[in-house]
Parts: structure tokens; C-alpha cells; sequence
């Protein structure tokens, strides 16, 4: 009697839990759902990818006048991958006849405003452009193209995007996609059961789960939420999500996510996603602009961005994107005649990755905003920066220094580690950056040598040692000076005796050409009359960051220097004695448009006008006379540029630097290891620089004399001043302080109105 | 656990997401472009015959002059970066025009930032060489730029300099 009621109690019991253990599983897998659901929701409503800031490089300015010819223009479409056709039918086109270029502009955004689509035409002449017009045969006075994007910054394996509107994509790739990958997404609820269900029984088959029968609402689950892991448990979450989402989305939001979100190639650290980069990054252009082939090859890296690579996989890129205009066909989504005109069309994607990317200038700019913004704004906020990256200087100077090292080498004994150098090019007036070069791998995104290679200045440190003196007063550019054995007897006990690269002694000397021909020995007596205190101070006046140690071997340059540090210090130089930041940013603006930062040009006056022109003239003459001789055989003999060598000892590191009118460059060249390179800044150096400038068309060094100083004729061998029929080849033309009293060559007696000639000469080189 | 109660989950959720539709952010609209205003001949009087004699007159070419005008519209409707950026287009064409410079003076005189203003004018007028106007402009940058800053005895002397030059 007690057992009975005992059984029914236990069973009772039994009963009871298993009903509670169900109603709780029941309630927690609710609990389960209702909170999946809420966060799938939650995060894709308020999602935003994290937008890598995009990168552009400077616009090309047209208007009548600008020095471009037809090739100059040809390329720079080329660049911007606007395309040639017949009919101007849509932006991104071009049509060429002969001297006449009309260009059906896409709309696009500066740092200052925005420009609608438009059509421009241009007339070209031979090395200039004639005349700017718009569709109504109008004069434009001037006219940006876009700027080209050259990359963006994205975080340490992380992923890089483009995200496109509803609008900005054609109507075709959501109708491919839905014919590859799901043809029933305009139906299901978030999955394909038959294709489960097909998937299933080939995954059972092959005992893993191999098998797609993902719908693109999947896919977008999978890659916006879980990892790659492939577990039953997940695929059941993946289900779960999917639905989810599908309740609460329409089917084209659905479709503009997966068209942004989707992984479609890489890029060493870079991982491409969605197609609007990826139309960039294997085609180069917008995805709005892409032909069927290439929309269909797009497609077809759904699939497997890495398998069907196009650049490393061609063949199984052709055969899987022919598969993708059959199927298309097949469906009737496009005709058959189209998919087999498209069918015969070549891959045609770009070779270099991303059309332009300049992993050197990136890496400056990078490090210019890095002390603006935190890290993550410029990796996920979607900014917009504006640089002053020149892609003709960046593409010339980045094969010109790997054609001269290359050839260089050639005339070397072959050796375990490549000669290598850096290149920064920038434009005097601005301060702009427009071209870094940090190393003869180009793609390669390592050490830069441009911003991190701080070497020995050697010589190119002189022109400082020659401008403190001439800010004493007590010299100007025909004062002698004695080229004779030195001896400095240091603190420590110890004797400095340097000697000339020639191993010669000139004795006395002009001022001037103890620069120009880079004499060591003068130069010490020079800066040591003037005091190495006051060189030092007028390195850190120039932008030297580091305060130098006041050493007299600091005179020929035992201070260290990256080629960007010595740019700056040159720009005061090229600049009539103003020094301005360097620049590579010109502005920010938010993914919304908003202007966030500006870096404008800001002045500083760090030395008198005249004695920075003194400098110069003297620096005309290394070029002219001294050891940048070379530079004349190269380019062209109206167009004066000035500069300076510098080698440091053993011959370790090859500098040159100068500017023209319109350009200042920057050359090192030397071994990673620091090893003797075997040439000196005159020989290796030099071409690079005389070379890149002749490329980039540079225009004279041409500032005219300031007021406060007097043109006068000396003899560039003895510093004695020659006038009218006394002058010769060896007469070079210098300006000196009015009061200036400087001996006459005996038997040549001043002119009595120099003046009028100078007035004469200063008007004839404007 | 299974359609039913995620469907109720759903309709629950339904009602809180009204509102955000749209999915992806929209890019920018595409506004038609504000084009540079037609060229307007800067400040080029003929040179007065006091003045010391001059060897050349610097005038800014169409392209620079369109990027001025455009500029000081800019600059009158107080978006002295905007206007910035445009001088700097000009200077980019023209780097040795002392008239580009004195124009970016004035934009960051009106910007509040006259001791930019004053290097400004100072590197213009080491450019002017032999432009009696254009030295007489930069004087009067200079002044302003001193006037403001409370510097009077020097600015009636950059004033004189400016008259001296070229006599109003």
C-alpha cells in the first residue's frame, strides 16, 4: 500500500521534472532566439562598417597654358582608368581626335567641394594645354580632374572597403548574383531548404561538410557574424540568423549588404571586401563603370577569391567567369549574344594591384595623421584625405631610382645585398609633398628609407656652413678663403685633420667656389671662423629636429638626416630664407563630407631673403662648375637648377639635393648595412636627381635678385671682379651686398654704368 | 523552438525597428559643382610715373584669377578654409606671383591670423622685385596686418612705404 502511492509519486516525479526540464529547455532555446534575434537585429540595423579612410592623390589642374601635353593627359586618364570609346555614352569615357580630348567626367569629391558628372573638351598643343571648354563650347578658366585613390588605411590584417549605394551599382550584379549563388533569394526566408537538403546529402556522402546550398543571406550571416569555423552547431546558428534578418529586412537591403560586405581577394595584410573595392582593386575603377566580363569575373570570386585569383589563377579565373555568363545566359538574365561576346573578352584586370598604391607616401601620411587621430577614426571612420601625392613625379621617380641603382650595379662587382636608395620629391613654393620614394621595392611596404634612413648629411650640409658665414657680413660669395691642410685639435687630446675628396689643396679660393667644388678643407676654416654653434643653430632654424652635436665634423656634415628631413631643411633654402612644414595632407573631410582638418601653408621667416639668394647663386654654381657638373649632360642647358652633393666617408652614402623652379628633389643611395657603396653623391646620387627632374620637365630655378644686392661679374677662379670686355667663360655673375668692395683684375676697369646692364640683365630673366 | 517562436520574437522585435530603413549609409548627394565665376582682371593700375621706374608688372594669369575671384566669394561668406584651399590651387599655378601671395595674406588677415598675413606679405614683396605696384600692395598688407595687431607706428611707416611707391 505504501509502495504503490510511493511509484505513482516517483513517477509523478519523474513526469513532472521531465516537463519542467522541457518547459525550461523550451523557455531557454525561446530565450536563446528572442536574444540572437535581438542582437542579429541590433547590429545589422545600427551597423556601420568600419570604413577604412580612403586616400587621394593630388588633382591634375587643367586650364589653358598648363604645361600637359596629349601624352601627360593620355596617361593621367589612363591612371584614373577612364576609358576610350567613340561616344562619350557615360562618365568615365574619353574621345580623342587629334589635337582635341573631350572627357565625359565622373562626378567626384574634393577636398572643398563636389563636382557633378560633366563634359569638358580640351584642345592640346604640343607641350601645353590651348584651351578648356564645357559642353556649351564655353572658355573653362579652370578644371580639376579627379583625384585618383591611392589607397586607404585599413587596420593590421584587417579589412578594406568600399561601400557603393543601391545606386552606384549595376543592375546586372544583383541578377548574377542571384542566378550563381541563389536563384530562389527572391523567395526563400533565409534559406534554401531543397539546397539543404542537396547540400546535406553530398556533405553525408563525403562524411564532411563541404558542400555550399548557402543562400546569399547566409553568406551574409556567415561573413558579417561568425567566423569560417565550420561546425553543425554554427550552421544551425547561420539558419537561425539568416531567417532572422529576413524577417526584418527587405530582400534589396539584404542585397546591398552582401554587395558591400562579401570577401573578395587580398592583398598581402589587406583583405578585399565587397565589390566595390574589389571593382577598384582588379579593375581600377568605379563598379558602376564595369563592362559584363568583368561584372561576370567579379561574380565569379564569390566562389573562392583566392582559388579563382585572377592575377595568380587566369585560367580557372576565365573558366569560372565563363561559367557565370553561361548560367547567366541559361536563366535568361542576359542574351546568349552577349554572353558570348563576353564570353571571348580577356580577363582584363589591372596589373598592379588597386590600379596605384604607394605603401612609402602612405606610410608619411599615416604618420602625419597618426598625430591627429587616434588609430581607429582613420581605420573605421570612413575619412577622406586629401594628399598632395603627384602620381607622374611618385611613377617617375620610383622607376628612374631603380633603373640608375640597376645600372649602377651593373658597373659593380656583384654583391650579396642591393644598392637601394630614397627619393622625395617636393614642390618648393607649397611645401607639398608629391612624391616619396622609400626603397627600390616598391610594393613593398617594409623599412622607408625615405622617412627612417638617418644617415651622415656629408656635404649637403655645407650650403649651411656658407649661409651662417654669409650672415656674419664679414664674407659674400668672392671673399677668399684659404683651402689649406687643417688641424683641430679636439678636446679629448686628438688631432682632426680632414682632407679633400680630391686629396688636393686649392689655397685661396673665392667663397664661392669652395662650395661649388665641395672643398672640405675650406669649408672647415670657414665654419670654424663662423663657429660650429652657429651652423648648428642654423640646421635646427632650417627644421633640424635634433639638436646636433657641435663637433667640428659637423662642418661636413657628421650630423645625421633622413632624405625627409633634408628636404625640409632645403625648402628654407629654395623658399628666400622661409621655412614651411613639409607637407603630404591638405584636408580631411568625414565620410559625410564635413571639412574636419586643414594643414595650410604656414610661413616662417628663418633668414634674410638675400643671403638665402647668395646661397643659391652659389649653389648654381655646384651644378654649373662644381661637382654637379654631371646634371648639365642630362638636362636641358636653358634650365638652371642648384644644388648640392654629399658623400660620407668611405664613400658609404651617395646624396644629392636641390631644387629647380618647380621642383625639390631629395637622393640617397647606400647599402641597408651601411657598407661602402663605392660612388660618390656626384656619381650615384646626382643621376638619379638630374634624371627625375629632366622627367618631370622642370622648370628654372628663376628668383630674381633681391634689391638689397648688386649683380656684379667676378672671375670664378680668383674672386677678382670683371666687367664688360674683360669677361670670359670663366666670369660667372653674382650678387654682393651694394657697399661691397671687391678687387678689380688688374687691367679691366668697372664699366661705369653696370647698373643699367643689371637692370637689363634682371629684366631679361624674367 | 522553431518557426512559431522565432516568428513571435520577430513580430515583438517588429514594432522597435520602424524607423531605420535604410541600410547603407548614402554617399554624398550629388550636388551640381560651384565652377569658378569668370575671370576678373586683378589690380593692375597703369604705373604712375613718380614712382621709381618699374621693370615689370606681375599680373595673375586667367587660371589663378578665376581661383582668386572664386576665393575671396569664399572668403566673403567667412569659409576662410575654403578660400584658403582655393588660393593654394592658385599658388600651386603661380608660386612666384606676388599678387597670389598678398591675396592668401588677406584671407588669413580676415581669418584673424595677421602674423601669417605679415610673412605673407613679406615673401610677396621679396617676389616683387621691380613691380612698384605689387611692392606698394605688400606694404599695405603689411600695415594691416600691423594695425591690427596694435602696431601703429610701424604700420603708418609700412603705409608710407606703400605711398611712397605709388602715390594715391
Amino acid at each position: 500500500m505504501a509502495r504503490r502511492p510511493r511509484k505513482l509519486r516517483v513517477r509523478r516525479l519523474l513526469w513532472g521534472s521531465a516537463l519542467g526540464v522541457f518547459v525550461i529547455a523550451v523557455a531557454a532555446i525561446a530565450v536563446y532566439v528572442y536574444f540572437l534575434d535581438r542582437s542579429v537585429t541590433q547590429q545589422f540595423q545600427g551597423r556601420r562598417w568600419t570604413l577604412p579612410a580612403q586616400v587621394y592623390a593630388a588633382p591634375l589642374e587643367l586650364y589653358a597654358g598648363a604645361p600637359l601635353g596629349m601624352a601627360d593627359l593620355s596617361a593621367e586618364l589612363a591612371r584614373l582608368q577612364y576609358r576610350a570609346t567613340d561616344k562619350l555614352d557615360r562618365p568615365g569615357t574619353y574621345r580623342r581626335q587629334d589635337a582635341r580630348i573631350d572627357i565625359a567626367l565622373r562626378a567626384t569629391r574634393f577636398a572643398d567641394e563636389v563636382r557633378g558628372a560633366q563634359v569638358l573638351t580640351i584642345i592640346v598643343g604640343a607641350h601645353s594645354i590651348e584651351a578648356l571648354r564645357d559642353s556649351s563650347g564655353a572658355d573653362i578658366p579652370i578644371l580639376r580632374l579627379d583625384p585618383l585613390l591611392i589607397g586607404s588605411i585599413f587596420p593590421t590584417h584587417g579589412e578594406d572597403r568600399i561601400v557603393v549605394t543601391p545606386a552606384e551599382v549595376p543592375a546586372l550584379l544583383p541578377a548574377a548574383l542571384k542566378a550563381v549563388e541563389d536563384r530562389k533569394f527572391d523567395s526563400h526566408h533565409g534559406v534554401d531548404p531543397e539546397a539543404v537538403v542537396r547540400a546535406l546529402w553530398v556533405d553525408l556522402r563525403s562524411r564532411q561538410i563541404a558542400q555550399g546550398g548557402s543562400t546569399l543571406t547566409q553568406q551574409l550571416v556567415k561573413s558579417y557574424f561568425l567566423n569560417s569555423r565550420q561546425t553543425m552547431g554554427r550552421k544551425v546558428r547561420e539558419a537561425l540568423m539568416a531567417f532572422a534578418l529576413e524577417a526584418h529586412f527587405t530582400k534589396s537591403d539584404l542585397m546591398n549588404a552582401y554587395i558591400n560586405e562579401i570577401y573578395l581577394g587580398q592583398d598581402g595584410d589587406r583583405a578585399v571586401h565587397g565589390f566595390g573595392l574589389a571593382s577598384q582593386f582588379y579593375f581600377g575603377k568605379p563598379l558602376a563603370e564595369v563592362d559584363l566580363a568583368e561584372l561576370s569575373l567579379l561574380v565569379a570570386l564569390v566562389r573562392g577569391p583566392s582559388y579563382y585569383d585572377p592575377r595568380h589563377h587566369p585560367e580557372r579565373a576565365l573558366a569560372r567567369r565563363n561559367l557565370v555568363l553561361k548560367l547567366m545566359a541559361d536563366l535568361k538574365v542576359i542574351s546568349p549574344e552577349d554572353a558570348a561576346a563576353a564570353t571571348s573578352r580577356p580577363l582584363g584586370v589591372t596589373t598592379r594591384a588597386a590600379g596605384a598604391y604607394y605603401p612609402s607616401y602612405l606610410d608619411f601620411v599615416r604618420r602625419t595623421l597618426r598625430r591627429d587621430y587616434p588609430e581607429s577614426d582613420l581605420t573605421q571612420e570612413g575619412l577622406k584625405i586629401y594628399t598632395s601625392l603627384e602620381p607622374r613625379a611618385q611613377d617617375e621617380a620610383e622607376q628612374t631610382l631603380d633603373r640608375e641603382l640597376a645600372r649602377l650595379e651593373r658597373t659593380r662587382s656583384p654583391t650579396s645585398v642591393s644598392l637601394d636608395g630614397a627619393v622625395v620629391i617636393t614642390s618648393p613654393a607649397s611645401g607639398d609633398v608629391i612624391a616619396i620614394v622609400g626603397g627600390r621595392r616598391i610594393g613593398y611596404s617594409g623599412f622607408n628609407r625615405a622617412l627612417d634612413a638617418a644617415r651622415p648629411m656629408g656635404s649637403v650640409v655645407k650650403p649651411f656652413v656658407y649661409l651662417t658665414a654669409l650672415e656674419s657680413h664679414r664674407y659674400n660669395l668672392a671673399s677668399i678663403v684659404q683651402d689649406a691642410p687643417v688641424d683641430i685639435r679636439m678636446s679629448n687630446g686628438t688631432h682632426w685633420r680632414p682632407v679633400n675628396f680630391t686629396r688636393q689643396t686649392y689655397g685661396p679660393v673665392p667663397l664661392v667656389r669652395a662650395l661649388a667644388e665641395s672643398m672640405n678643407q675650406a669649408t672647415v676654416a670657414v665654419g670654424m671662423d663662423v663657429g660650429v654653434t652657429h651652423v648648428a643653430q642654423t640646421l635646427q632654424r632650417f627644421g633640424l629636429e635634433r639638436a646636433p652635436a657641435q663637433v667640428p665634423a659637423l662642418l661636413l656634415g657628421a650630423v645625421n638626416a633622413t632624405p625627409l628631413e633634408v628636404a625640409q631643411l632645403y625648402t628654407g633654402l629654395a623658399n628666400g630664407g622661409y621655412r614651411m612644414p613639409l607637407r603630404a595632407v591638405r584636408a580631411v573631410i568625414s565620410a559625410s563630407g564635413a571639412p574636419l582638418k586643414a594643414f595650410p601653408l604656414e610661413l616662417t621667416p628663418i633668414a634674410q631673403p638675400d643671403v638665402v639668394f647668395e646661397v643659391d647663386q652659389m649653389m648654381q654654381q655646384v651644378i654649373e662648375r662644381g661637382t654637379g657638373r654631371p646634371a648639365r649632360a642630362v638636362l636641358p642647358a636653358d634650365v638652371v637648377v642648384v644644388g648640392k652633393s654629399g658623400t660620407t666617408s668611405d664613400l658609404r652614402d651617395s646624396w644629392f639635393a636641390g631644387f629647380s623652379g618647380s621642383h625639390l628633389a631629395v637622393v640617397w643611395v647606400g647599402y641597408d648595412d651601411n657598407r661602402p657603396t663605392g660612388f660618390t653623391g656626384a656619381a650615384a646620387a646626382l643621376a638619379i636627381w638630374s634624371r627625375v627632374l629632366a622627367g618631370l620637365g622642370a622648370t628654372s630655378w628663376s628668383a630674381s635678385m633681391p634689391e638689397s644686392l648688386t649683380e656684379v661679374g667676378i672671375d670664378y677662379f680668383t674672386g677678382l671682379q670683371i666687367e664688360g670686355a674683360c669677361a670670359n667663360a670663366n666670369t660667372i655673375r653674382i650678387g654682393v651686398p651694394p657697399s661691397t668692395q671687391l678687387a678689380k683684375k688688374p687691367g679691366c676697369i668697372a664699366a661705369a654704368a653696370p647698373s643699367v646692364l643689371d637692370r637689363l640683365r634682371a629684366i631679361i630673366r624674367q | 523552438m522553431n518557426t512559431g517562436t522565432v516568428r513571435i520574437v520577430i513580430v515583438f522585435l517588429a514594432v522597435m525597428l520602424s524607423a531605420c530603413r535604410s541600410l547603407v549609409s548614402p554617399e554624398r548627394p550629388p550636388n551640381p559643382p560651384a565652377e569658378a565665376p569668370a575671370p576678373q582682371s586683378p589690380a593692375a593700375a597703369p604705373p604712375p610715373p613718380a614712382a621709381p621706374a618699374p621693370t615689370r608688372q606681375f599680373r595673375l594669369g586667367s587660371a589663378a584669377s578665376a581661383l582668386v575671384t572664386q576665393a575671396r566669394a569664399r572668403a566673403a561668406a567667412g569659409d576662410y578654409p575654403a578660400a584658403t584651399a582655393t588660393l593654394e590651387r592658385a599658388l600651386r599655378i603661380e608660386p612666384e606671383n606676388p599678387l597670389a601671395w598678398i591675396e592668401l595674406g588677406h584671407v588669413q588677415l580676415a581669418a584673424g591670423n595677421a602674423a601669417q598675413a605679415d610673412n605673407m606679405a613679406h615673401k610677396a614683396l621679396g617676389l616683387a622685385a621691380g613691380d612698384p605696384d605689387a611692392q606698394a600692395a605688400a606694404w599695405r598688407l603689411i600695415a594691416e596686418s600691423l594695425r591690427v595687431r596694435g602696431r601703429n607706428p610701424e604700420a603708418s611707416q609700412a603705409s608710407a612705404h606703400a605711398e611712397a611707391l605709388v602715390p594715391h
